[in-house]
């Protein structure tokens, strides 16, 4: 009585016509709706039909993405894009470690007093890590990385969690011929006991003792940091709140459990890697090109290029 | 905060030096002497998994690794992947037999641990999904791609392996027999089927004279060989032969004939088979039982629909039970010496 529709609103003529509407959409269901309905695939032609149907719904989506929002898969953030288009050290911010959850340490029971300079605070039981002191810090190590590759150094990447492997491989395939990586667990003795690991030919004819040695997380391998130490080889770390940050001697307080903190990281310490070799193999050209022009100098009898006391 | 505290990792270990490797001497009173050759000079080396000292096996790993991801990505780009689960129900189990774990250290250079053959394997089982995938599909090139891969690892005796467990198909000769074997107690019998010849039927029977007929009346030929009353009209010549004897001389017990014909008579084709029998050992009951299981062996080759029948009436299952042995304290089996209260 009071209703528009009558006192049985659920029998109105606009409910009937509702139930209509999905009917009109059937016989174009191919295009409009979704794509994993289930149907029977015996045949290859079947397995394309399912192919088809979603090519169709793709086109669909493409077609509308056109319109609407600005904000496309290609320019926003995408998890995978921390791994494959790490920053650049000039580049890393205190946003982007936030984002990263870089300040997030370990309970506040578990805190090393050591650790106190590099902590803001505490709360929720938390350790939080103090993101200005991690910043200078963590270009202070990209600065050490970039000398050392472009003074012909070698470099190990160790990152022994199944979530690390992929972040340590990828930043020595970045820097190149001389970084190296361990994604599985180290084996005591790599450096304290090469002849026995290693093999005499190898020990004894290649370069087996690494420059510098990167941890992401230094907690669990406690005997390659000791074995760094025996040989005199410097090491950064990546440092939590429950661990003494002098173990390591180029240490980066941040969050050691967050895979995307180590991305961000070894991401920023291989760019540094990278713009090492570049300035390295620049000078190798400059100098061979200053080398064969005092060559073809010599040859023609002319003092016009002085020879570099190389 | 308790800072005595330590973490449980790092508590125990020193990080500093405590033994010199070498006594410090002033560099200008080296050039003096003949060094070994410096550390810059000699070649890095090659794998960058070097650090790990197993080189070789983690660098075919991320092989195998990266060939799955390019197999991954191809099938993405072919919106083949993600699978929605009807599609994934419907692609064959996956039969592989991968190669041991002792083959698979020496197809890749390297001792193997159980836990990295493990590995190795998951990545080979997924390769072999995508490869379901797209030979189901119908993209030959990736499915080649990846089967060049995969065939690597795979066992030579692979079929030998999957072919474990499932009996082997019964053959048949040039005349059409079925050659199978019966056991049951300690007797066996070889067992020979052929079809039996049809004589042409004649027009002025009925369509009613069907298989009750002559199956009664097949039956009655079996087993009364020697009866005056015999129809004329619709005999078979189907016959069971044992040892070379018809079937109701050599069991006169009908309690071993019935059991004999049991599998003919539950599926219906008493009168459409020739059967031919060699059977040694065991007693009566032991001896009708190895013929029946060879007999419905054999019809289950000859007419795989009626496998199923064959299997409800559990004829197609060899009897497991043997005589049990006599004890010691016993005096058979199971029965005990009477008990004396003193």
């Amino acid at each position: 009585m009071a209703t528009k529709a009558g006192l049985r609103p659920w029998l109105s003529a606009t409910r009937c016509l509702w139930k209509s509407r999905p009917s009109v959409l059937q016989h174009r269901r191919n295009v409009f709706t979704s794509s994993d309905e289930p149907f029977p695939l015996q045949s290859p032609d079947d397995w394309q039909l399912l192919q088809d149907r979603r090519i169709r719904f793709k086109m669909l989506v493409d077609l509308f993405s056109e319109h609407g929002s600005t904000v496309t898969r290609d320019n926003t953030f995408q998890p995978h894009h921390q791994l494959h288009r790490p920053l650049a050290p000039s580049e890393a911010t205190l946003s982007a470690l936030i984002a990263a959850g870089a300040h997030f340490g370990h309970a506040k029971a578990l805190l090393n007093p050591n650790f106190m300079p590099y902590a803001y605070g505490v709360r929720a039981g938390i350790t939080i890590i103090d993101l200005d002191s991690t910043l200078p810090l963590l270009r202070r190590a990209a600065s050490v990385m970039r000398a050392v590759v472009e003074r012909d150094g070698t470099i190990v990447f160790v990152g022994t969690r199944p979530d690390l492997r992929a972040v340590v491989r990828k930043a020595a395939e970045r820097i190149g011929p001389q970084a190296f990586h361990v994604g599985e667990r180290w084996l005591p003795g790599t450096l304290t006991n090469k002849l026995q690991l290693f093999g005499r030919d190898v020990a004894n004819e290649q370069r087996v003792t690494p420059d510098l040695v990167v941890f992401l997380n230094p907690m669990a391998n406690a005997h390659a940091i000791r074995e760094c130490a025996i040989q005199h080889i410097p090491t950064i770390g990546i440092v939590d709140s429950n661990v003494d940050p002098r173990v390591v001697m180029y240490p980066i307080p941040a969050n050691d459990e967050s895979p995307r903190t180590a991305e961000l990281i070894t991401g920023v310490l291989s760019i540094a890697g990278r713009e090492g070799r570049v300035l390295r193999e620049n000078k190798e050209r400059s100098k061979e090109l200053r080398q064969s022009r005092y060559k073809r100098g010599q040859e023609r009898g002319s003092t016009r290029y002085v020879a570099d006391t190389e | 905060m308790n800072v005595l505290r330590r973490p449980p990792g790092l508590s125990s270990f020193r990080f500093y030096s405590t033994q010199t490797t070498r006594p410090f001497v002033p560099p200008a009173s080296l050039n003096h002497f003949e060094l070994p050759q410096r550390q810059r000079e000699k070649p890095r080396p090659a794998s960058p998994s070097f650090y790990t000292a197993r080189p070789d096996f983690y660098d075919q790993l991320t092989s195998l690794e990266s060939a799955l991801r390019h197999a991954k990505n191809a099938l993405t780009t072919c919106h083949l992947l993600p699978l929605p689960q009807f599609a994934r129900t419907a692609l064959p189990p996956r039969v592989n037999a991968w190669v041991d774990k002792r083959e698979l250290g020496l197809k890749l250079r390297s001792n193997l641990t159980t836990s990295r053959y493990r590995r190795v394997v998951l990545v080979l089982n997924e390769l072999e999904t995508y490869r379901a995938i797209a030979e189901k599909a119908g993209i030959v090139e990736l499915q080649e791609g990846i089967r060049s891969i995969t065939e690597l690892f795979e066992r030579a005796d692979a079929a030998t392996m999957l072919a474990r467990g499932k009996s082997k198909p019964v053959k048949f000769d040039e005349y059409g027999r079925s050659y199978t074997l019966g056991k049951r107690k300690t007797s066996s019998a070889r067992v020979w089927i052929v079809p039996a010849q049809r004589p042409p039927a004649d027009p002025s029977t009925t369509a009613l004279s069907t298989q009750a007929t002559e199956t009664d009346s097949a039956l009655d030929a079996l087993l009364n060989p020697h009866s005056s009353s015999k129809s004329n009209e619709h005999v078979s010549v189907a016959q069971i032969l044992v040892n070379n004897t018809p079937l109701s001389t050599y069991f006169p017990i009908p309690a071993d004939r019935t059991r004999v014909i049991h599998p003919l008579k539950l599926t219906g084709l008493l009168g459409a088979y020739n059967i031919f029998a060699i059977v040694r050992g065991g007693g009566t009951s032991g001896q009708s039982g190895a013929v029946a299981h060879g007999i419905a062996k054999g019809i289950a080759a000859h007419e795989p629909a009626v496998a199923t029948i064959l299997r409800k009436g559990k004829l197609l299952r060899r009897d497991p039970r043997m005589v049990e042995r006599k004890k010691p304290g016993l005096a058979k089996a199971r029965k005990r010496y009477t008990w004396v209260k003193r």
